[in-house]
């Protein structure tokens, strides 16, 4: 397969993911706004901004001493900021055209049914501006947008082709998810401490953002301890939005593309994986001594693992130099 | 014109100049006899039901992204070319003229590139002025003595057809990278699916084999016969106007879309970055410009191209499609000797003939164009796409004489040729047909043998009496139907 089309793949890929994760993240908080108490609306946005890494309009969302918190910005500035800001890479419409725009590159790989779907929505999208929708029922966009990227994964699955294409797509995939899951449930940590009570809806709102609500109650209850909620996100297999599941789909990816290589930098994607894998096998906190703190240093050193698959994926398959012509030729 | 009792169906207000042929109607009025049946079925269709059709291709051409690029001062804007949902008809006899005529054309043209880069013998028999030739700046003097497999210079021709009173004539041929073949498919696909019974009822001849000639054509330029080539198809990239195409081409013949990057030259050989490993390439179909190929011969600042790929090429280790310098023969000024190309390569007489072109590098047509501009159309030798002419019966006489100062500062640079009495076909405008402008561009597939389908990029001049047919001018395109009939 072409390494630029691998790319391309992988980054319509993760794209796609990273607009899901906001669009639910923004239409949470939206449904939050409506009803929540003050102070759990400005954690709200303390806790997506944190898990973004980001201040939005380059100040700063939270002024204050330590007893009385105020939000500096409103909540249309907010959700304009994680919707339509062009400067934001994790806004949701620079997600989306960034889809589109490695969906074009990867056309002639991808299955015709994929592209319709992003371009449709792409197109449909595109020309709207938040102060349309707001005085309506935003959250209807938000909620398209978010099924729109769930339709597309399930589209990729019904019509992609088993070869390496479709391993690059889920390979972008399960990094982006690790990944945001992995901050977001840090920063949720941080700001919603399982020690302390809490209302049920950060949790529950937690684990909707995660696509895991519905299976979480079946699995658990519908109270969402914080512990059970938290090992359920990271290290249960069977749930599709774990860690442990996007560890082990990068694992069989790893395994195939590229024809199994085993080269040094092939070699070291796999071993980052097994690392992290182990990881949670091993080293996970359980639920009977549970602790904060060290689940979210270990969250970090999961984070830094996914991050450092992409420089490893990168490296190896998309842009490796080509020190030595004579070997791994094929005519 | 003739009717026979409706009074307000699509054709009604119809109207038909005896100046202009018709594609559809004769000039009494009736029918061609190969549109007969389809002008019959079309006044008994409610208008509204076609103008839904176009409607909804024009939808579905948006939604599948079969769109190009048109840059303006605000970057570049994805469009559809328009759609015209009314079939244009070709008999079986005249598209048997055209095919002959169009493989006779292109074979004298690729016995010219091999001649002109080899023993010039054309001009040193005083057939083609030698400074127009060597002096043509798509004349590529690196290609001096690159003896090429089987002759083939150009593998696909776009060839411009217009009609006028006289018939058939050749308006321009397009040797580098001819585009609009992707639109002749889709626009068949959306006709097709759109009035199906009355194209049931027609015979018409398939084109939706193009693609698989296009991939033979390619293999035919494998080195050494190698019977499973590797091919790519080597784009300028996803902001191109013709990327749609390029992709669309390489997804139907099954090949790798590459960009420059992708590819990389080592010990004369040709290789793609994979996944696994590197992969040589065999065979490329480039959509980029000479200029852009390789930078260690043409343009040095090229982003586009692979460094050392016109050596590996010139080694005979990768074939490229079409070869590099073809644009010498499809110059504006070389054109006018087409024709003496034909009789001078083939021993025949041209089978289209050419539109009368003066060129005003010569004295006598330069004193000629410009004292007749308001009857001409004058073109810039080195523009393309319907930009850089003046069509001098529509322009005002402060733009022809603007126009006339650029002509005498450089007339090397023009050309001219009588304002031509363009066919019209009916098409939609308003829910009624109306009569528009058309050329078709037909694509001509040399390999190992002459390859054509019977089919065309049928273009439409939109705007009601321009004669401007290029889609970056606002043109659209129709289905062309040839039927399947005795000729």
């Amino acid at each position: 397969m072409l390494s630029r089309d691998a790319e391309g793949i992988y980054w319509m890929s993760r794209y796609m993911e990273r607009a899901g994760h906001v669009a639910r993240l923004v239409l949470e908080q939206l449904q939050a706004v409506q009803d929540r108490p003050l102070g759990a609306i400005e954690r709200g946005w303390q806790r997506i901004y944190t898990a973004m890494n980001r201040s939005p309009g380059g100040g700063e969302l939270i002024a204050g001493g330590e007893d009385v918190d105020e939000m500096l910005l409103d909540a249309f500035t907010l959700v304009d900021d994680l919707a339509f800001e062009p400067s934001n890479p994790n806004a949701l419409m620079p997600c989306l055209a960034q889809a589109r725009e490695n969906a074009r590159q990867v056309r002639s790989v991808i299955s015709h049914e994929m592209w319709a779907c992003l371009n449709v929505a792409f197109l449909e999208m595109r020309g709207v501006r938040l102060q349309d929708i707001w005085t309506g029922q935003p959250q209807d966009f938000f909620r398209d947008a978010a099924s729109i990227t769930t339709t597309f994964g399930g589209i990729a699955d019904a019509t992609m082709y088993r070869d390496e294409v479709w391993h690059f797509f889920l390979l972008g995939r399960s990094i982006e998810r690790a990944q945001r899951h992995l901050a977001l449930l840090d920063a949720h940590i941080g700001l919603f401490p399982t020690g302390e009570r809490h209302w049920v809806f950060d949790w529950g709102s937690l684990l909707r953002v995660c696509e895991a609500r519905g299976a979480f109650r079946r699995v658990h209850s519908n109270e969402y301890p914080p512990e059970t909620a938290v090992d359920f996100l990271v290290a249960d297999p069977a749930h599709s939005g774990s860690i442990a599941h996007a560890l082990a789909t990068v694992a069989a990816a790893c395994s195939v593309i590229g024809g199994e290589r085993q080269d040094e930098p092939a070699r070291r994607v796999r071993r980052r994986v097994g690392r992290a894998q182990g990881l949670i096998a091993y080293d996970w906190p359980t639920r009977d001594a549970y602790d904060d703190a060290a689940t979210r240093d270990m969250l970090k050193v999961l984070l830094q693992a996914c991050l450092g698959f992409h420089t490893d994926l990168e490296q190896a398959y998309f842009r490796y130099a080509v020190l030595d012509l004579s070997a791994g030729q094929s005519r | 014109m003739a009717q026979d009792g409706h009074t307000d169906d699509l054709f009604s207000d119809y109207e038909i100049e005896p100046e202009f042929p018709d594609e559809m109607f004769r000039s009494d009025g009736e029918p061609h006899p190969q549109c007969r049946e389809l002008w019959s079925a079309l006044r008994a269709m409610p208008a509204d039901q076609i103008v839904t059709m176009q409607e909804h291709a024009e939808r579905s051409f948006m939604r599948d992204g079969i769109t190009f690029a048109v840059y303006g001062d605000d970057g570049a804007q994805e469009r559809i070319i328009p759609i015209d949902f009314l079939p244009r008809i070709l008999s079986a006899r005249d598209w048997h003229q055209l095919e002959t005529g169009l493989a006779q054309r292109v074979k004298a043209l690729n016995m010219f590139l091999v001649d002109v880069y080899g023993a010039a013998r054309i001009l040193d028999d005083g057939v083609i002025p030698v400074d127009m030739v060597l002096g043509c700046p798509q004349y590529r003097v690196q290609m001096r003595g690159i003896g090429l497999p089987h002759g083939i210079h150009v593998s696909v021709c776009g060839t411009d057809i217009i009609r006028d009173t006289d018939g058939f004539k050749v308006l321009e041929d397009n040797l580098r990278s001819p585009s609009g073949v992707s639109y002749m498919l889709a626009n068949r696909q959306a006709v097709k699916t759109g009035l199906r019974d009355l194209f049931r009822r027609h015979s018409v001849r398939g084109i939706e084999h193009y693609t698989g000639m296009l991939r033979q054509t390619l293999a035919d330029l494998a080195p050494r016969g190698n019977s499973d080539p590797c091919m790519v198809l080597l784009t300028p990239g996803i902001y191109n106007s013709a990327y749609y195409e390029h992709m669309f081409l390489a997804r139907e013949m099954g090949i790798e879309l590459v960009q420059g990057s992708d590819l990389l030259v080592h010990d004369g050989h040709v290789f793609m970055r994979t996944t696994g490993k590197l992969r040589q390439v065999d065979v490329i179909y480039r959509r980029i410009d000479d200029d852009f190929l390789d930078p260690l011969v043409f343009r040095p600042d090229s982003q586009l191209g692979v460094p050392g790929l016109f050596h590996a090429w010139r080694l005979g280790n990768v074939g490229i499609a079409n070869a590099p310098g073809g644009g010498v023969a499809d110059d504006k000024s070389v054109y006018r000797y087409v024709p003496d190309m034909i009789r001078y390569y083939l021993s025949e007489e041209p089978l289209l003939a050419n539109v009368e072109t003066y060129l005003c590098r010569e004295p006598e047509h330069l004193d000629y164009v410009l004292d007749n501009l308001d009857a001409l159309v004058v073109k810039m030798v080195g523009e393309s796409g319907g930009y850089g002419m003046l069509i001098g019966p529509h322009a005002t006489r402060a733009e022809r004489d603007a126009y006339a100062a650029k002509v005498r500062e450089d007339p090397a640079n023009f050309i001219a040729q009588p304002t031509l009495a363009l066919s019209r076909a009916p098409c939609l405008a308003d829910g009624r047909a109306a009569p528009r402008h058309v050329d078709l561009r037909p694509f001509i597939l040399q390999g190992r043998e002459t390859r054509i389908v019977p089919g065309a990029f049928c273009r439409v001049a939109l705007t009601p009496g321009s004669l401007v047919v290029n889609s970056s001018q606002g043109g659209g395109g129709k289905d062309l139907w040839v039927l399947d009939e005795p000729v």
